[in-house]
């Protein structure tokens, strides 16, 4: 995502999946993922963000291009890489007839992991998601909510150096939504994660980094800030608050400072827009001078267009208006 | 943002993998209802054959040497179970398609071994449940029904049928990992299983057939039989299961999954 002498956690050039001829999931995909970056993975329903993680998984075999995960190319075969991989798929299913410990068990051994290294470590992971009341039933009946931290436990077993996690708030209440982005901010400090998520507020919140998906095609991957700054800067709101009077004479003396792009006034909220390249500390400095002469009270600010659910729908409305045009900058990523 | 270590870890037990999934495939394979219908239906054909034949034995005095019953027995029961046994082996990687796929291959397992677990699992169960069924028949036979039968013959027999069951579950297993439905997998097999029995049956005498081996079993369990010959059937269905495992081993290290 950005030039570095680290090794790539995950590298992927030209990626393209194609299913038998029929439907393109994945497009000429190209994306590096740093170590400790946590990338937010969106895009709409089909974009091919489950394609693009079991790519990265060696689930799938690319059609064209290649993926490398710790330098390495990863392929349905490559057992070794997989072992510094956590997984959680979109609908986690267990094998039935089995218990968290048996599972964890299970995924531990399906890891390499000797009995010294996964007994303590499966049973510290049972007590941390919350499941040790439930030790002894039966996987296949569990709640999602219980699906769910079980396959949180089994995605950590291993100790991974790279998570990805699909979807990994998907059917939990609150309560649990909240605890697992608590989780996942601790994690983020020590692993790399890649979390594919429809909820855009979890990735605002827990994310440093997003690459967005739109038919296959990789329209945007960058620094969520980029992503939220790309597409409406210095695009203010104010809520003021005084005399009509006083507010309509501002509003007049606002349009006049220089730099200022446009002014819309709608009731007592005042919309701005400056020029993108403006040192826009200076031009809000005067207009809340020219406020305060007016008696105007600012009741609240804030940046429009700042917010990534608004970037991301505004990015992905922008790269479906392109059209044909698409053919000749088929990677708009920054 | 710290650079997490990213060495290879060296903790890892190399077949431990192979071995998970070879358990947690025999304790499934014990409990799938497939398995335990073929179980069942053995054994009610065997003793419903076998009290049929003790009562006209006892009651119409009509004697027949346990062989001749044995190989009757043992057409039938053939017959009969390739069709489950077919359900039971290209199901073990079909059915686990997806989803649950996601949850195994995902980890720290190569297809290699996971193929190779789910192979030999399905063996171990579909040969030692045959081998325990066909000789607590035999002994019963022996004992019910007259003592021609011979150790060594008995013994030829089973493992002659052994290896043509390895060889019909690695073809099994193989469709399975080759074929995207286990629905489609198991009804290709058994067509070309049945029909390749029949054309094989209407060659010259010349040439070899499973059909043939079994008419030669009534000989072979009182201990006439050539070695060579079936030495050549075990060899034979040993190098048939190695060729479609091959197969189907590298067709599923290349496919989506």
């Amino acid at each position: 995502m950005t030039g570095s002498d680290t090794t790539l956690v995950v590298e992927t050039e030209r990626l393209t999946k194609i299913y038998g001829n029929s439907h393109i999931a994945l497009n000429d995909v190209t994306l590096t993922i740093e170590p400790g970056c946590v990338l937010g993975l969106l895009g709409p329903n089909g974009a091919g963000k489950t394609t693009f993680l079991r790519l990265v998984l060696g689930l799938h075999r690319p059609t064209a291009g290649r993926v490398s995960v710790f330098g390495k190319p990863m392929t349905p075969n490559a057992a070794l890489l997989r072992r510094r991989i956590g997984y959680i798929p979109t609908n986690p299913q267990f094998p039935r007839g089995m218990t968290p410990i048996t599972y964890l068990d299970y995924i531990g051994r399906l890891f390499g992991l000797s009995r010294d290294v996964r007994k303590p470590r499966l049973a510290a992971l049972v007590r941390a998601v919350d499941l040790l009341g439930h030790s002894s039933a039966d996987v296949s009946q569990f709640s999602p909510g219980m699906v769910s931290r079980l396959a949180v436990a089994a995605s950590l077993i291993n100790e991974p150096d790279l998570l990805i996690w699909d979807e990994p708030t998907h059917g939990l209440d609150i309560e649990a939504r909240r605890s697992m982005l608590e989780l996942i901010k601790s994690l983020s400090h020590v692993k790399t994660l890649i979390l594919s998520s429809h909820n855009l507020s979890d990735v605002d919140e827990v994310c440093n980094h997003a690459a967005v998906l739109s038919q296959g095609q990789l329209i945007f991957s960058g620094t969520l800030q980029e992503l939220k700054g790309r597409i409406r800067k210095n695009h203010y709101e104010m809520d003021l608050e005084g005399d009509q009077k006083g507010v309509t004479k501002a509003v007049s003396q606002i349009k006049s400072v220089a730099d200022v792009k446009q002014v819309t006034l709608r009731q007592r909220r005042l919309e701005l827009v400056l020029n993108e390249q403006c040192n826009n500390s200076g031009v809000l400095s005067q207009i809340f001078n020219t406020l305060s002469d007016n008696r105007i009270t600012l009741v609240g600010l804030r940046t429009v267009g700042q917010q990534t659910e608004q970037a991301y729908l505004d990015l992905v409305e922008k790269e479906e208006q392109r059209g044909f045009a698409r053919i000749f900058q088929p990677a708009e990523a920054a | 943002m710290e650079n997490p270590a990213l060495e290879v870890h060296s903790r890892y037990s190399r077949f431990l993998p192979y071995l998970a999934v070879l358990s947690t495939d025999l304790r499934q394979t014990f409990r799938n209802w497939v398995y335990r219908l073929w179980i069942v239906a053995t054994i009610l054909v065997a003793i419903g054959f076998l009290l049929y034949r003790f009562g006209l034995h006892q009651e119409a005095g009509m004697v027949r040497p346990a062989s001749v019953h044995s190989s009757e027995l043992f057409r039938g029961i053939a017959l009969g179970s390739l069709a489950l046994i077919v359900v039971l082996t290209v199901s073990a990687v079909a059915s686990e398609r997806g989803t649950l796929a996601d949850s195994v291959l995902s980890r720290g397992i190569s297809r290699y071994q996971y193929f190779m677990a789910k192979l030999h699992s399905r063996a171990i169960v579909i040969v030692l449940t045959f081998a325990v069924m066909s000789s607590f028949m035999l002994v019963a036979f022996h004992f019910l029904l007259g003592e021609d039968l011979s150790l060594a013959g008995v013994t030829w027999a089973v493992l002659t049928i052994s290896c043509l069951l390895i060889a019909v579950v690695s073809v099994g297993v193989a469709m399975g990992a080759i074929t995207n439905s286990s629905v489609v997998g198991i009804a290709v097999l058994w067509i070309a299983m049945y029909g390749l029995g029949i054309l094989m049956s209407l060659l010259p005498q010349t040439f070899p057939s499973p059909e043939k081996v079994i008419a030669r079993l009534p000989f072979v369990l009182r201990g006439e039989y050539e070695l060579n010959s079936l030495g050549e059937w075990v060899l034979g269905s040993l190098f048939v299961a190695f060729v479609a495992s091959t197969i189907g081993l590298i067709a599923f290290a290349r496919r989506d999954v």
